[in-house]
């Protein structure tokens, strides 16, 4: 089976979220492994906090407010994944 | 917590702040080169009874403290009024914590000023709201001038490489097109409670 599933990451430059972005992007890269075919990261601006699969918008700061937990965040992944 | 003397001492000075930067320290230097202040501003701050101590909340990777902080470094440089002591926000929580934006947000940089008796004159965050309204409009304006670039509520991440690319370089023009009002705007609220020292 191909794996045809991206997430996209955008997280604000201007406000110190690497961290954020990058312990979001180890968790899926552990938990997803190669179902995923790219994890993208997009950096940008404004408090930008916001994570896509197959441009549908899982989760955003402001939307929902701060990082996201990640296991929920890997539950939205995996609901639309399977 | 209370800040006193002794705790506003262990505050790195502007130069040793600078100093210690990992990133962005060639942005900051060069928006310190375009500050330019009005001969008004600076004779007020020149004319200040007494000098003021400035305790500052800064972090190296805040697009904020890289734009405002030199404004700061300025007044204080050019005036011999201000003595600025800065404090890295993520390891100085309890001062983050006194001074949290609308409550809740550890929104930097901060410039608390007090008195030489460490009476609060008063604090000024991240930045004036004037620029937040003149560029959220600015912002709205490029939206509707480029329908590339769809809603501008919408994920950025919905848009193609080069199109974001353009919308990040029409976004970086507006705020280097609004930076002298920005800039005029920061100085004349941090003038208003710097003033406020008495005789």
């Amino acid at each position: 089976m191909t794996a045809t599933h991206k997430v996209k990451i955008t997280y604000c430059a201007d406000c110190g979220y690497e961290r954020q972005t990058l312990d979001l992007a180890k968790a899926l890269m552990l938990e997803f492994g190669a179902q995923l075919s790219t994890i993208e990261l997009i950096p940008w601006e404004g408090g930008t906090f916001e994570v896509s699969v197959d441009g549908e918008l899982i989760h955003s700061m402001a939307r929902e407010g701060g990082f996201g937990s990640s296991s929920v965040i890997k539950d939205a992944v995996r609901a639309r994944l399977s | 917590m209370t800040i006193d003397r002794a705790r506003f001492d262990t505050g790195l000075t502007y130069q040793a702040y600078k100093a210690q930067m990992t990133r962005n320290r060639d942005r900051l230097e060069e928006n310190e080169r375009r500050v330019d202040l009005s001969k008004d501003d600076l004779a007020a701050f020149r004319a200040l009874p007494r000098s003021v101590n400035v305790l500052v909340l800064a972090e190296d990777w805040c697009g904020d403290v890289i734009a405002n902080l030199p404004l700061l470094g300025r007044l204080a440089h050019d005036s011999g009024k201000l003595e600025v002591r800065i404090f890295l926000r993520d390891q100085n929580d309890d001062i983050m914590q006194r001074y949290l934006n609308k409550g809740q947000f550890k929104s930097i940089p901060v410039f608390v000023f007090f008195d030489e008796d460490f009476r609060e004159l008063g604090h000024w965050i991240e930045r004036p709201a004037s620029v937040t309204e003149v560029r959220a409009k600015r912002r709205k304006q490029i939206f509707a001038a480029h329908p590339e670039f769809g809603s501008p509520d919408a994920p950025v991440d919905q848009l193609a490489e080069d199109v974001r690319v353009r919308l990040q370089g029409e976004l970086a023009k507006m705020r280097d097109e609004t930076t002298k009002f920005a800039n005029a705007e920061v100085v004349r609220e941090l003038r208003e409670i710097a003033t406020r020292v008495a005789a």
